[in-house]
């Protein structure tokens, strides 16, 4: 109790701080605020003069740090500053500390608690749908293996403690109004909507946790793919690095997405000859491998929507990068083009071209900023020589998962069954092209890995290559509910390519894949199934299938580590 | 029977043009020989020093032996050339050369001369690839004949899309062949002859080719194929390799002109050159009086040059051309000989489109020669339509069929609109103004026509 009035009482100097302005008035201030803090706790005193002070304070802010909008996100419009290490410095310490507090005073406590009611509420809904409509994915849905909760989240499992996410971008706190209304509500006991007036996306940064990046029937997540799709795109930017083009998107709410355009059509495969590394980035891929990962109730990668760009407006008319403005120009069939500027495929003879200036793209939701919440990189133990003629050590030594077992972070909690998962993943996708993978810093080795950058997926659906397997069929481990899952979805009633073509129906870019690329994740699923069943009677059920459906508690994660043989 | 053969037979075929004198043939016979006896002893210096140094290196390189043939069928061919023509209509050693390109061993593969002089550069901003970059390579047969090997590109049924630009299409092996062919039946003889190939690519190029930068583009590819690039193009990330299946590759061989060391030739920039930017125009393309200050410049204004160029600009209308930037003349032949039309792989792109700017040179100077309307006529009529002869001739070639159908229906339909251009220039300036009597027709007798 005695912590939360100093608390309190702190943030008041502090606010006061900023609504004073003047550096004498707060000179003079200060000492009568702190007996009257000490006296009562003065829980409505920031009120009073909030509402009409703050945009001056914040208004300091802005003036303070030259590039308001990058403090939460960076977009790195200047190359090579993929990390935005130095966003970080620019903000003001002080300020942040001052305002933090505020908002978790009345963010706090009520986010778990909100959350619960939502999901409840919206998985009750998705059950009526079910049931009326005959929707398959809805009954998945229903089934008692995608109901598990989650373990109880403390401070240490989310991302955020929502009072980091108070710099989120101040500009846009002027003119959308929402501190107004926060402020509001701050007496009200209910006390809802402050944090629902936050965009979406920072709602999506707020969710995340170490088990996933969005919660099962999370609205906030239907709500951002479809602020992906109608949001007024406000500039664009070529991403550096990468090899392929890629552009930043930055919205109206300021938002941000990474735009894939489309290259191919849906129809082309992948030509035999190609290597995995020439192959072309497909934007319904990324589309695609969003669903999937939902339908695996995986969750490990960021939300995905397609849509139709107009290159004039929605691109050129709005990019301040003189790179990529030049590249534009008029065909022969008069349709607008252009090509960018990067290391792979950007060039003339592969100009992007609308009809007569819209072009299909996927757009894909940014994670939070880096210097907001890190991202560890990490080498996959699989990954593939990238040389036309070397091979891995992978491919020739048979054993080779049994060093990799050995070598931390793999030889003991979940990083193991991760990779997996991500495996089994890839290899549905028919996806070679996973050469690393990212966490989160703050979660350390107990969390889920990212899976971003799916566009080189779904590139032939003729062929299953066996060697993304190779994971799995070395190591012969999988969770059990992984296992539990994929059998699941093996079943006609629940059939793996008719969910996910259900849940793809929604998007705006529909049908994103043709038949046969479903088709194949069946086939593929029937694959991995096959490979798990060979470990089992091999390996024997106990050493394959890690149970980690029972006793799942913060503190003992670590009994998952692999047994040694 | 035959309509090939029928067309042949034409009077309009058998003009005989007058012997040429001495110096209107390009060579001499003495100087050749000379020349390939002198390179073959050069070729089998070096061979005995690369072959030491593979040894030492561990390379393997499959050697062939030169054989020195005096009556090879490429050295009738370049003592064929004469100010006329590259080859006469009866000249054996063109279908000769045409076998001996088809089958014939090849002892050697190298870069291209225009690939060399780059030296490796590659600057991935270039919008508009110098010829050099281009994926093609130049095979050495056994008699020591040299052709460009050009690798296929492309399937024969896929489109240029609407959205590609002239200067960043595909080169197309099946639009040399068939340019090749076109121009022979057109009467015109300014394409060296060009035949299809399955080659080979690790057996025929990649086992001898003495050339480490060339080696080093070969690779296998995941589906196991034989597969080599463009070094530039593959760097720049524009272009991705071609693969053979497992090994053998679809390519046009087109015969190679005599070294420029003995038989020099310039190289002028066409006057209705294009711009090769996306957004730029040339003056012939906005001012429709270009032709007349075209008319009054030298070389223009005296001899045949204009009609020639015009001769040039239907055969690119009827192959649907766009890139034809320069034109080649053999020097020893000044302005009076005729043009090369080397490098056609750009042709033959789109079946569905006629691009009527291609005929610019005709449409603006409103004059044709005799023979060549004459011919153009004949070629319109229904016993010697030009697809049924270009089909039958396109039969000849291994890689068949070269052309696809629609192709074949679209020399015809550009074949009635370059009839109705002359014709719309007949009415408006009367036949005198339009159809000239062109010098080399004028040097033969009229009565051996009939």
């Amino acid at each position: 109790m005695k912590m939360i009035l100093l608390r309190k009482f702190r943030v008041l100097i502090l606010m006061v701080f900023l609504v004073a302005c003047s550096m004498h008035i707060m000179v003079d201030l200060l000492p009568k605020l702190e007996r009257r803090g000490g006296g009562g706790g003065g829980g409505g005193c920031s009120c009073s003069h909030a509402p009409s002070e703050e945009p001056r304070g914040w208004g300091k802010q802005v003036r303070a740090n030259k590039h308001p909008l990058r403090i939460l996100q960076d977009f790195s419009s200047e190359p090579g500053s993929n990390v935005s290490s130095h966003s970080l410095e620019r903000v003001p310490g002080a300020a942040d500390r001052a305002h933090a507090p505020r908002r978790l005073e009345h963010l706090g406590p009520r986010g778990d608690r909100k959350r619960q009611i939502a999901q409840d509420a919206a998985a009750a809904a998705a059950a009526a749908d079910a049931r009326l409509q005959g929707s398959r994915l809805a009954a998945l849905y229903e089934h008692p293996l995608y109901r598990r909760s989650l373990p109880p989240l403390t401070d240490e499992d989310t991302l955020f403690n929502v009072n980091a996410d108070i710099r989120f971008d101040p500009k846009a706190a002027e003119e959308r109004a929402w501190t107004n209304q926060g402020t509001a509500e701050e007496v009200s006991p209910a006390g809802g909507p402050a944090d629902e007036s936050y965009p979406n996306w920072l709602r999506f940064h707020i969710g995340i946790n170490r088990y996933e990046l969005y919660s099962r029937h999370n609205p906030v997540i239907d709500a951002l793919l479809k602020d992906l799709v109608t949001q007024k795109i406000t500039s664009v930017a070529m991403k550096s690095g990468g090899t392929q083009l890629k552009l930043i998107m930055t919205f109206q709410n300021y938002g941000q997405a990474l735009f894939k355009p489309m290259k191919q059509t849906r129809e082309q495969e992948t030509p035999p000859d190609f290597f995995y590394f020439s192959d072309f980035e497909r934007h319904n891929a990324e589309i695609a491998a969003f669903h999937l990962d939902k339908v695996l109730d995986f969750r490990r990668v960021p939300p995905v929507a397609g849509r139709l760009v107009n290159m004039t407006k929605e691109i050129r008319d709005v990019t301040q990068d003189k790179k990529l403005w030049r590249t534009f120009f008029i065909s022969p069939a008069n349709n607008v083009c252009f090509y960018g500027e990067c290391s792979y495929y950007c060039s003339t003879e592969h100009a992007l071209c609308g009809k007569p200036d819209q072009l299909e793209g996927s757009l894909a939701a940014f994670l939070p900023d880096l210097a907001l919440a890190k991202r560890k990189t990490w080498r996959n133990p699989w990954r593939r020589s990238y040389h036309k003629r070397k091979k891995a050590e992978w491919e020739v030594d048979p054993d080779y998962c049994e060093e990799v077992k050995q070598t931390p972070p793999y030889d003991s909690g979940t990083r193991l069954l991760n990779v997996i998962d991500m495996t089994i993943l890839n290899f549905l996708r028919g996806n070679m092209d996973r050469h690393h993978y990212e966490t989160f810093e703050k979660f350390g080795n107990e969390t889920v890995i990212i899976h971003l950058d799916n566009g080189r997926g779904f590139g032939k659906h003729s062929h299953d290559e066996i060697s993304i397997l190779v994971p799995l069929s070395q190591c012969c481990r999988v969770r059990k509910s992984t296992h539990l899952r994929l059998q699941l979805l093996a079943k006609e009633e629940y059939k793996l390519s008719v969910l996910v073509a259900e849940s793809m129906a929604r998007d705006r870019l529909t049908p994103v894949l043709i038949q046969p690329h479903l088709d194949a994740m069946d086939r593929r699923l029937r694959l991995v199934l096959n490979t798990l069943s060979e470990c089992i009677e091999k390996e024997g059920h106990s050493y394959v299938v890690e149970d980690d459906l029972q006793g799942r508690h913060g503190a003992d994660r670590g009994h998952s580590a692999p047994r040694r043989r | 029977g035959s309509k090939l053969g029928r067309l042949f037979d034409h009077p309009l075929y058998n003009i005989q043009s007058p012997a040429p004198g001495p110096q209107e043939t390009l060579l001499q016979e003495e100087d050749l020989v000379q020349h390939y006896r002198k390179k073959v002893s050069h070729w089998e210096r070096r061979i005995k020093l690369y072959s030491k140094a593979a040894a030492i290196s561990n390379i393997t390189v499959t050697e062939h032996e030169v054989t020195f043939d005096p009556g090879a069928s490429w050295l009738k061919f370049h003592l064929g050339i004469n100010r006329y023509a590259l080859y006469s209509r009866e000249d054996a050693a063109v279908p000769q050369l045409l076998e001996d390109m088809q089958g014939m061993t090849v002892i050697s593969a190298d870069y291209t001369q225009d690939e060399k002089a780059l030296k490796g550069a590659c600057d991935c901003t270039q919008v508009v690839k110098p010829s050099g970059h281009h994926l093609k390579l130049a095979l050495k047969m056994r008699n020591y004949a040299k052709a460009m090997f050009k690798p296929m590109r492309q399937q024969r049924d896929t489109e240029t899309p609407e959205d590609v630009f002239y200067f960043v299409d595909f080169q197309r092996h099946n639009a040399e062949i068939a340019a090749f062919h076109l121009d022979r039946i057109l009467d015109f003889r300014r394409v060296p002859p060009v035949a299809g190939r399955l080659v080979n690519i690790t057996g025929e190029v990649f086992q001898v080719a003495h050339n480490e930068e060339l080696r080093a583009v070969f690779f296998t590819s995941p589906a196991n194929n034989s597969c080599f690039f463009a070094k530039c193009l593959y760097v720049c990330k524009t272009e991705y390799a071609v693969c053979g299946g497992p090994d053998l590759l679809e390519g046009s061989l087109s015969a190679y002109l005599p070294s420029l060391s003995i038989a020099p030739r310039i190289s002028i920039p066409n006057p209705w050159i294009r711009s090769y930017t996306f957004t730029g125009r040339e003056e012939w393309e906005v001012n429709p009086f270009y032709c007349d200050n075209i008319k009054k410049m030298y070389p223009y204004n005296s001899g045949d040059r204009l009609l020639n160029i015009i001769d040039m600009s239907i055969f690119d209308f009827l192959t649907s051309n766009m890139d034809r930037h320069h034109y080649e003349i053999f020097t020893k032949f000044g302005d009076e000989g005729f043009l090369l039309h080397l490098d056609n792989a750009r042709g033959f792109g789109k079946h569905s489109l006629d691009e009527m700017s291609i005929l610019a040179p005709l449409s603006q100077c409103c004059m044709i020669k005799r023979s060549t309307l004459l011919r153009l006529r004949l070629l319109a009529r229904p016993e010697f339509r030009l697809s049924d002869v270009m089909r039958e001739s396109l039969e000849g070639d291994s890689l068949r069929p070269i052309l696809t159908e629609p192709h074949l229906s679209a020399l015809d339909r550009r074949l009635q609109k370059v009839l109705r251009t002359v014709q719309r220039c007949v009415r408006r300036l009367g036949e005198d103004e339009v159809i000239l009597k062109d010098f080399a027709e004028s040097t033969r007798s009229p009565a051996s026509a009939a």
